[in-house]
């Protein structure tokens, strides 16, 4: 009876130690602990600008919380380990992951954001690029941010790889960021998906004193005419040409572009009309929690708490300033070239960069300040989602080079 | 790297600009099929560049005047039924104004 007694204290004592040990509270007094307070801390602010001031919500809102997940020590929902050296350990996989991990799969494997960019070119209207197919041109200008960045990347030390992901954040396209970053530097994720999708939230605030900066109050005046219309049987070509030219010409960027027409394809040809609404809202929505929780979740203290990540966030800025800076000079250049009466106002280069439609309205915001009769929205949307193409490319460019 | 950022920049160009001379080649073969003037056609009249028919300005001028005809006065959508809270109370406490009936055992 007594070593009854004495057994079990033993073993009551060993339990209870053990249960004490594999609580969270203890972890947070372990190695790196102090960083994954730090890390609940930056969760918890991300989570108040989405909430209180809606920045960008549906995707900060749920990095926010992948990143509190992550960083709760002992809760074990995601594993760096699992992805070490930019591949899948399969043969520890099923044994250690948790379900972050699981999740992130998607991520690792390209398939959220492309299923993503089959959502946004189902809410995608092409007809103002089609309109008027100059709109490239800006498109093509703004990812000048993307080069500059790479480069400054580069001179600050980051490896190409790195730094080609880096410099993408000007692209000011979430999807293609991650898309990019998972398959060159996903040691990085986190940090250049916060700053992606911060800085795409912040564009009413970066893009105005630039536009104003590159441009005189004539220039902002100026009325461009009116768009021809665009026929169903244009909307309905324009996604397949496009899809097989950049397929052809660009293979790597074949998985975002194909998914990107093939969303618009669904809703120009009228036909699916149920297909198009399920990839608009629920396919778009699923994958959104996923995205948003595993790429919050790639954030931990590790990765996030070091000077690396001040540099992308610096860098990502830089990259937007100058991919608006591109824009705009362009069209201005354009200009040079215009008959009077065709001339393109230049606040609609700034719209290049990505960002749809946030860029696009604060051309027309913009453009109104300068003259109230004016309208710019449908123009500027022509570059926009040029941009969009444009990001792509890029993205697939740096993926053929540095992957 | 400052060659890789170059040819990646003109690789950008190069495709965009691609894609520019084709959308042209689509916006001209379009614009060349749809017919200049329809209406004025069957009608037989002469189409002079920035001229608007009689026909039109009719046409305009009835979809003007249907869609204003089905506009109404926007409401507000705001119900103006408040919820009061009360502080409690024994003066408008329910249980204390209700009769407690005897329990029967």
């Amino acid at each position: 009876m007594g070593n009854l007694l004495t057994a079990s204290s033993d073993f009551v004592s060993e339990s209870l130690l053990r249960f004490v040990e594999s609580t969270g509270i203890v972890g947070f007094f372990s190695q790196m602990g102090w960083g994954s307070v730090v890390m609940l801390g930056v969760a918890c602010f991300l989570m108040y600008l989405a909430i209180r001031h809606k920045f960008e919500p549906l995707l900060l809102f749920t990095i926010a919380f992948g990143m509190l997940l992550t960083n709760l020590p002992g809760a074990n929902l995601y594993h760096t380990e699992l992805f070490a050296g930019g591949h899948v350990h399969w043969d520890i996989f099923v044994a250690h992951a948790g379900l972050l991990d699981y999740l992130y799969l998607g991520v690792k494997l390209g398939i959220y954001p492309c299923l993503i960019f089959v959502g946004v070119g189902a809410m995608t209207d092409f007809g103002p690029l089609i309109a008027n197919p100059k709109s490239f041109l800006l498109g093509a200008a703004a990812q000048i941010g993307i080069f500059a960045t790479f480069l400054g990347a580069y001179a600050l030390g980051f490896t190409p790889a790195q730094a080609g992901s880096i410099g993408i954040i000007g692209g000011a396209d979430g999807p293609t960021a991650i898309y990019l970053t998972s398959m060159l530097s996903p040691e990085l994720l986190g940090p250049i998906a916060v700053a992606a999708y911060s800085y795409m939230a912040l564009v009413p605030v970066i893009q105005p004193p630039i536009m104003r900066l590159l441009t005189t109050e004539k220039e902002r005046k100026i009325k461009m005419r009116t768009l021809r219309p665009v026929s169903k049987l244009e909307r309905i070509l324009f996604p397949l040409v496009i899809a097989i030219i950049i397929s052809l010409l660009l293979p790597s960027a074949a998985p975002l572009i194909g998914c990107l027409m093939l969303g618009n394809l669904m809703k120009e040809c009228g036909v699916v009309d149920r297909l198009s609404k399920t990839v608009q809202n629920e396919l778009m929505n699923i994958v959104v929690i996923f995205l948003g929780l595993t790429v919050g979740a790639t954030a931990t203290a590790e990765a996030f708490l070091n000077f690396k990540t001040l540099g992308i966030l610096v860098l990502g800025v830089v990259a937007f300033c100058m991919g608006t800076a591109g824009g705009l000079l362009l069209a201005k250049l354009m200009n040079l070239f215009c008959k009077e009466g065709n001339k393109i106002n230049p606040l609609i280069g700034s719209a290049g960069v990505s960002a749809v439609p946030m860029a696009a309205r604060v051309s027309q915001t913009e453009g109104q300040k300068a003259d109230p009769s004016n309208y710019l929205l449908m123009h500027a949307m022509g570059p926009n989602v040029a941009g969009v193409v444009g990001s792509a490319v890029a993205a697939g460019i740096l993926l053929s080079f540095l992957g | 790297m400052l060659w890789v950022a170059l040819i990646s920049i003109c690789l950008v160009f190069f495709m965009l600009v691609l894609l520019v001379g084709v959308m042209k080649c689509f916006g001209f073969v379009f614009t060349r099929r749809q017919p200049a003037a329809p209406a004025a056609a069957s009608s037989g009249r002469v189409v002079v560049q920035g001229q608007v028919h009689e026909e039109e300005i009719a046409a305009i001028a009835t979809a003007l005047k249907i869609y204003r005809s089905a506009m109404h006065d926007r409401e507000s959508e705001v119900l103006t039924i408040l919820s009061i809270k009360r502080a409690y109370s024994p003066w408008n406490s329910k249980i204390h104004g209700l009769t407690q009936l005897p329990d029967r055992k």
